[in-house]
C-alpha cells in the first residue's frame, strides 16, 4: 500500500477517541522476510504499524484468546474480514466491539521461495512496486514479485474486504496470477489420478510433525479442546506416523468444511512446508456446488456442516 | 591426538567404507529443506552452505515418536533396539552440543534412560563446522560456537580441496586411524577458518545475570507482553534441539505404550485432571520456555539450555524471537 | 540393567471403600515375583509414590499409603476423579495391574529421630500421612521420635479416611490426634472447621520438632504461613506437592517446579526450599 500513514491515523484516532481499547495490526520482524502481529493500546506505537507482503499472518486468529466483550480493533485484509465475518456467524466474535479497518493486498510472499532464491543469507528484503529487492551483505538483488505469491493469494476470488468500518486504500485491479507463471500447487493436484493424487498426501503428509502450528495460526481453529488431543476416547492415533498424521491432516479439513476462508495461514505457519489448502478448498468447492454455500458471503447463514435443520434430506444413522 | 585428512576426491571412497559396519545419518536435500537421515550414497550427502536442517537430528536418539512396549496379556516388552552402529555426519555443532546438554538427562549411569542410552551407546556423532554462521544462529553467545566441540566424536573443518579431521574422543579416534594425517600448514588453514568464523559484534551472554533477572521478572507481567502473539504451537520447541519433552500414551490398537514429542507450549501439556492447569495462558508457558532455557539449565548444569541454533527464530510462525524475548524481560543481550 | 519405564505385575489383594460416597478407595497390591517385592522394600521410605498402570489407561501417581512392616502388599488410596481412577475403582481383587516405584525422595525420616512430628492432612492427600505415623507408631520405630501429634481433616465424616485406625489411635497414650470436619454434624465430638483454624488452635509447639503438611493446594496454602506464625523454622516445615507426571523419573519434563523435578526431586520439599522456588504450582 502506497500511503500506510492514513492506516496509522485511523488507528490513533480510534485509540485516542476510545472507540477501542486496543489495535491488532503488524510490525517489523526481527529478522528479514518476517513481520510480527503487534498489539497497540497507545497511540504513539500506531506509527510501527507496517503492512508489507511478508506480513503472513490471518490476524483475525487473535480474537480468540481476547474477552468478548473487549472492543477491538483490527487491519483487515481481505481475508482477515472474511474471517471476522465467519467467526460472527459462529458467535465467537461480538461485531459490536469490533473496528475493522479495511486495507488492500496485494498478495502474500513466500519468504522460504524468496531465501531459496537468494544468493545468500537474505539481510534485508523491501518490495518496491512489482519487485522484491533483497541485500545479501553488500550484494543486491532483484524478484520479480509475482513469482513469489503465495499459492492461496494467486487466483484470489475475494479482494475487497467486506463488512468493515472504514476502508482505506484502493483495491488494485492488478492480476496476482500472472499467466507465466506455472500452475498452482492445488491446480495441478486436481488434475491428476486417484492413484497420483493419493501418492502426493501421502508425501505431504509424512513430513507432518503435528506441531499444529497450521491449526493454532488458523482463525477458523478456536475448539477449547482439538480432536486429537482428546484423551478418552481417543480420535486418532498420537504417533508422528502414516496413520496418525494423515488421520490429522484429514480430519482437519474435514472440520474445515464450508468454514476454511481461504487464506492460507496454516500454509504459511508449517515449519515443513506442507500443502493442505487443495484439501480444504475442494471441501469448499464441494459446499458451494452441493449446497450453494459459500463461507463470508452472507451474513448469517450457518455453514451446512454445522446446522441441522428439520427438513434434511438425510437423516443421521448411528 | 592427531587430527586426519579427507582428501574432497577421496570423500566419496571414504564414507563408503563406513556403509559396511555403520549406518551412516547426514544432511540430505529434502521438500523442506536440509534434512537428517540414513544415506545409502555418499553424493546425497549435502554439506554446502552454511544452512542446517530445520528438523533437528535429536530424533537419531530421541525419535518423534518410539515404541516403548509392546504390550501382551499386561506383559510390557521393550522392543529391540537399532542394533548396528550408526555414525551421525554432518551435525553442527549446536546440535552436536545439544546431544550433549541432553546427555545429563538420559544418559546417567545410575539412572539411565535405556532407549536413549542403547542409540547413544552405538554411535558416534562426526560434526562439521560452520566456517560463516547461519543467519540467524548466536551459538558464539551461549557458551558454545561454530566451531564447538562439546557432544561431537569428531569435528571436521573445511578446507579448499580437502577436509581436516579433529578426532576429539577416543572412539572418534579409532574410526579415522587409517586417514592419513592432516600437516602443519593445514592444520594452519583450520584454524585460521575456525578464527574467522563467528561474527566479531557478538558477545558472550551474561548467563548468571540473564538467570537472575528472569527470576525477578518471574512474577510479573512482562511474559504476558512478550507473549502476546504467541499461536501455542509445537514450532519452537519441536525444533529446538535441547527440547526433550515428552508424553507417554497407550495405543491400544497398536498394543504399545509410546512415547511422543511433547512440548510445554501447548496448553494441555500441563493441565490436570481435576481441571487445573499451573499455566493457563501462553503467558506462563512462554515463562516456562524462556526460563527452562536460560535459567533452569543454568542452575542445573550451568550451561545454557539454549545452543543459538537460531531454529525457533527462523520457523516461529510469528516472528517471536527469542533473543529479543530475553533482552525485553532482562534488559540484557544474548547476542 | 533396568528400564526406567517398565511396569512391574502386580495383584489386587484387597479393596477397602473407605468413604461413604464411594469416590474414594483403597487397593492393596501384592507382589507376583519376589524379586520385585524384594526391590520395593529395600527402596522404600514413607512419602514416596508409584505409577499405577493399566494399558490403554496410560499410568497415573499415587501416593503410597501403607508401611513396609504391615506385609508384603503396597496400599494407594485412590480417588475417582477420571478415565484411570474410575477403571481401578472398577477392578476387582485378583485383577493384574502394572507398577513403577517406589518413586521420588519420601520424607527424610532418618533426619527427623529424635524430634517431635507433628503431621497435619487433609482429604486423600493424607494416604503418605497415614503411611508415615503407622511407620513412626510401629513399636521397632515409637522411641525414636519425640511427641506425635496429628491432625486431619475432611469435608465431612463420611469422607474421612482409615476410620478403624484413627479410631484406635485415641486409645494410643503416646500420641495426640485432631480430627476434624469441616461444617458442624449431628454426633460429631471433634473439631470443626478448617485445617488451618485447627493447626491454629492446637498450636504445636515448634520446639525440636518438624511439621509435615499434605492436603488439598487450598489447605496447603493457608497452614503452612500458620506453622510459621507459630514459630516453626521453614527448614522444619515439609510438604508434598503433586503436579501433573508422565514419567514420575525425571524424565519426560512435565513436573517442573523452576529447575527441580517433582517427580524425581519432590515430591516432598521443605518451606525452605520452596521460598526459592518460583511457584508455578
Ligand atoms: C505425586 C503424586 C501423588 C498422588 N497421589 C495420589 C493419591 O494418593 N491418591 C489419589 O487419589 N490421587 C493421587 N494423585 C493424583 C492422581 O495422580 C490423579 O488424580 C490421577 O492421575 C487422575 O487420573 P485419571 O486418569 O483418573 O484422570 P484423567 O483426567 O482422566 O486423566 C489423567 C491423565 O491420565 C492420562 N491418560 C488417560 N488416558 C491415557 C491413555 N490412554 N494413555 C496414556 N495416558 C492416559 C492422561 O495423560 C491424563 O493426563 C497423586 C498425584 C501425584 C502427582
Ligand atoms: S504445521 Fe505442518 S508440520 Fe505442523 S502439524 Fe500442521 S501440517 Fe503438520
Ligand atoms: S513457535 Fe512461536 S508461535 Fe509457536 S509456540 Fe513458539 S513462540 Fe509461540
Ligand atoms: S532455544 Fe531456539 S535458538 Fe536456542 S537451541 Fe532452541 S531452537 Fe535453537
Ligand atoms: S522448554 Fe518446554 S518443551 Fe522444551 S524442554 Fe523445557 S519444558 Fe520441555
Ligand atoms: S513426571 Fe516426567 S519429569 Fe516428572
Amino acid at each position: 500500500m502506497d500511503d500506510f500513514s492514513q492506516v496509522r491515523k485511523e488507528a490513533a484516532r480510534i485509540l485516542s477517541e476510545k472507540i477501542v481499547d486496543m489495535v491488532i495490526g503488524f510490525k517489523q520482524g526481527t529478522i528479514p522476510l518476517k513481520s510480527q502481529p503487534m498489539f497497540i493500546t497507545s497511540q504513539e506505537d500506531t506509527d510501527k504499524l507496517i503492512l508489507d507482503g511478508f506480513c503472513q499472518n490471518n490476524l483475525a486468529v487473535f480474537l480468540h484468546d481476547q474477552p468478548k466483550d473487549k472492543r477491538i480493533g483490527i487491519i483487515c485484509r481481505a481475508c482477515e474480514s472474511r474471517a471476522v465475518r465467519a467467526l460472527v456467524i459462529e458467535h465467537q466474535v461480538n461485531r459490536e466491539n469490533l473496528y475493522l479497518i479495511g486495507v488492500p493486498c496485494m498478495g502474500i510472499l513466500d519468504w522460504k521461495k524468496i531465501q531459496d532464491a537468494a544468493d545468500g543469507p537474505v539481510t534485508n528484503a523491501q518490495e518496491s512496486g512489482d519487485q522484491i529487492l533483497l541485500e545479501i551483505g553488500d550484494k543486491k538483488q532483484v524478484l520479480i514479485r509475482n513469482e513469489f505469491i503465495v499459492d492461496s493469494c494467486r487466483g484470489c476470488g475475494h479482494r475487497e474486504p467486506i463488512d468493515v468500518d472504514i476502508q482505506i486504500g484502493e483495491i488494485s485491479p492488478i492480476e496476482m496470477n500472472a499467466d507465466n507463471l506455472p500452475q498452482t500447487w492445488g491446480e495441478s493436484f486436481k488434475s491428476k489420478s486417484a492413484d497420483e493424487r493419493f501418492q502426493l498426501f501421502t508425501e505431504e503428509t509424512e513430513r507432518c510433525i503435528r506441531c499444529y502450528a497450521c491449526r493454532e495460526a488458523c482463525p477458523m481453529c478456536y475448539c477449547t479442546e482439538c480432536f486429537v488431543d482428546h484423551i478418552a476416547p481417543r480420535w486418532s492415533e498420537s504417533m508422528v506416523t502414516p496413520g496418525g498424521t494423515q488421520a490429522w491432516h484429514i480430519i482437519r479439513a474435514f472440520h474445515q468444511t464450508g468454514r476454511c476462508v481461504e487464506c492460507g495461514a496454516c500454509e504459511r505457519a508449517c515449519p515443513m512446508d506442507i500443502k493442505m489448502v487443495y484439501l480444504t478448498d475442494k471441501l469448499n468447492d464441494d459446499m458451494k456446488k452441493e449446497y450453494g454455500f459459500e463461507v463470508g458471503e452472507n451474513e448469517e447463514k450457518q455453514p451446512p456442516f454445522a446446522t441441522i435443520t428439520l427438513d434434511d434430506k438425510n437423516r443421521f444413522k448411528y | 591426538m592427531m587430527p586426519k585428512l579427507i582428501k574432497k576426491i577421496e570423500f566419496d571412497k571414504t564414507i563408503s567404507k563406513w556403509f559396511k559396519s555403520y549406518d551412516v545419518i547426514a544432511p540430505v536435500s529434502s521438500k523442506e529443506g536440509i534434512h537428517f537421515k540414513r544415506i545409502k550414497d555418499p553424493k546425497e550427502i549435502k554439506l554446502d552452505g552454511n544452512q542446517n536442517s530445520i528438523y533437528p537430528p535429536k530424533n537419531v536418539f530421541l525419535p518423534q515418536s518410539e515404541v516403548l512396549f509392546t504390550v501382551k496379556n499386561d506383559n510390557y516388552e521393550m522392543p529391540d533396539q537399532a542394533p548396528r552402529k550408526r555414525i551421525v555426519f554432518g551435525m553442527r555443532p549446536c546440535d552436536a552440543r545439544a546431544v550433549w546438554l541432553l546427555d545429563t538427562i538420559f544418559n546417567k549411569a545410575d539412572d539411565l534412560d535405556l532407549y536413549w542410552g542403547k542409540r547413544r551407546e552405538k554411535a558416534l556423532i562426526i560434526s562439521v563446522g560452520c566456517a560463516s554462521m547461519c543467519s540467524n544462529g548466536f551459538c558464539d553467545t551461549v557458551g558454545s560456537g561454530p566451531f564447538g566441540k562439546d557432544g561431537s566424536d569428531i569435528l571436521i573443518t573445511e578446507l579448499d580441496d580437502a577436509y581436516f579431521v579433529d578426532p576429539l574422543t577416543s572412539a572418534g579416534e579409532a574410526l579415522i586411524k587409517s586417514l592419513p594425517e592432516a600437516d602443519d600448514t593445514q592444520g594452519k588453514n583450520a584454524k585460521l577458518i575456525q578464527k574467522g568464523s563467528v561474527i566479531k559484534e557478538h558477545q558472550a551472554a551474561d548467563l548468571p545475570r540473564i538467570r537472575e533477572k528472569l527470576y525477578e521478572a518471574f512474577n510479573t507481567s512482562i511474559w504476558k507482553d512478550v507473549s502476546e502473539s504467541c499461536l501455542g504451537c509445537g514450532v519452537c520447541t519441536y525444533l529446538c534441539p535441547t527440547c526433550f519433552c515428552f508424553d507417554i500414551v497407550d495405543e491400544i490398537d497398536r498394543s504399545e505404550r509410546v512415547r511422543n514429542w511433547d512440548t510445554c507450549m501447548f496448553r494441555v501439556y500441563s493441565a490436570e485432571a481435576s481441571g487445573h492447569n499451573p499455566r493457563p495462558t501462553k503467558a506462563e508457558r512462554t515463562r516456562q520456555r524462556i526460563m527452562h532455557k536460560f535459567a533452569y539449565w543454568v542452575d542445573n548444569e550451568a550451561a545454557s539450555g539454549c545452543t543459538g541454533c537460531g531454529r525457533c527464530i527462523s520457523q516461529c510462525p510469528v516472528n517471536l524471537d527469542i533473543r529479543e524475548m530475553v533482552q525485553e524481560i532482562t534488559s540484557l543481550k544474548i547476542q | 540393567m533396568d528400564n526406567l519405564y517398565e511396569p512391574i505385575p502386580m495383584r489386587i489383594e484387597r479393596i477397602i471403600q473407605e468413604t461413604d460416597d464411594a469416590s474414594l478407595r483403597s487397593f492393596e497390591l501384592s507382589f507376583m515375583r519376589d524379586a520385585d517385592e524384594k526391590a520395593f522394600f529395600k527402596a522404600y521410605n514413607p512419602g514416596q509414590f508409584c505409577q499405577l498402570s493399566i494399558f490403554g489407561k496410560g499410568e497415573a501417581p499415587f501416593g503410597i499409603a501403607s508401611a513396609a512392616w504391615e506385609g508384603k502388599f503396597v496400599r494407594f488410596t485412590v480417588q475417582n476423579v477420571g478415565s484411570f481412577t474410575d477403571t481401578i475403582h472398577h477392578s476387582r481383587v485378583g485383577d493384574s495391574i502394572g507398577m513403577r516405584g517406589p518413586l521420588g525422595n519420601g520424607f527424610p525420616i532418618q533426619d527427623w529421630k529424635g524430634k517431635d512430628v507433628v503431621v497435619i492432612g487433609g482429604g486423600c492427600a493424607f494416604s503418605t500421612l497415614y503411611a508415615l505415623t503407622k511407620h513412626i507408631m510401629h513399636a521397632d520405630n515409637r522411641k525414636e521420635y519425640g511427641r506425635i501429634v496429628v491432625i486431619y481433616g475432611a469435608r465431612s465424616s463420611g469422607l474421612c479416611l482409615y476410620k478403624p485406625d484413627i479410631k484406635s489411635w485415641y486409645q494410643r497414650p503416646d500420641m495426640e490426634i485432631h480430627q476434624a470436619i469441616d461444617v458442624p454434624e449431628e454426633g460429631w465430638d471433634f473439631h470443626t472447621g478448617y485445617v488451618p483454624d485447627v493447626v491454629k488452635d492446637v498450636a504445636p509447639s515448634p520446639k525440636n520438632s518438624v511439621a509435615v503438611v499434605c492436603g488439598p493446594p487450598i489447605m496447603t496454602k493457608y497452614t503452612l504461613p500458620i506453622l510459621v506464625e507459630i514459630g516453626f523454622d521453614a527448614k522444619d516445615i515439609f510438604t508434598s506437592l503433586e503436579k501433573k507426571m508422565k514419567c514420575g523419573v525425571g524424565k519426560c519434563g512435565r513436573c517442573n517446579l523452576g529447575p527441580k523435578y517433582i517427580c524425581k526431586d519432590g515430591p516432598v520439599f521443605t518451606l525452605a526450599e520452596l521460598n526459592e522456588l518460583p511457584l508455578d504450582l
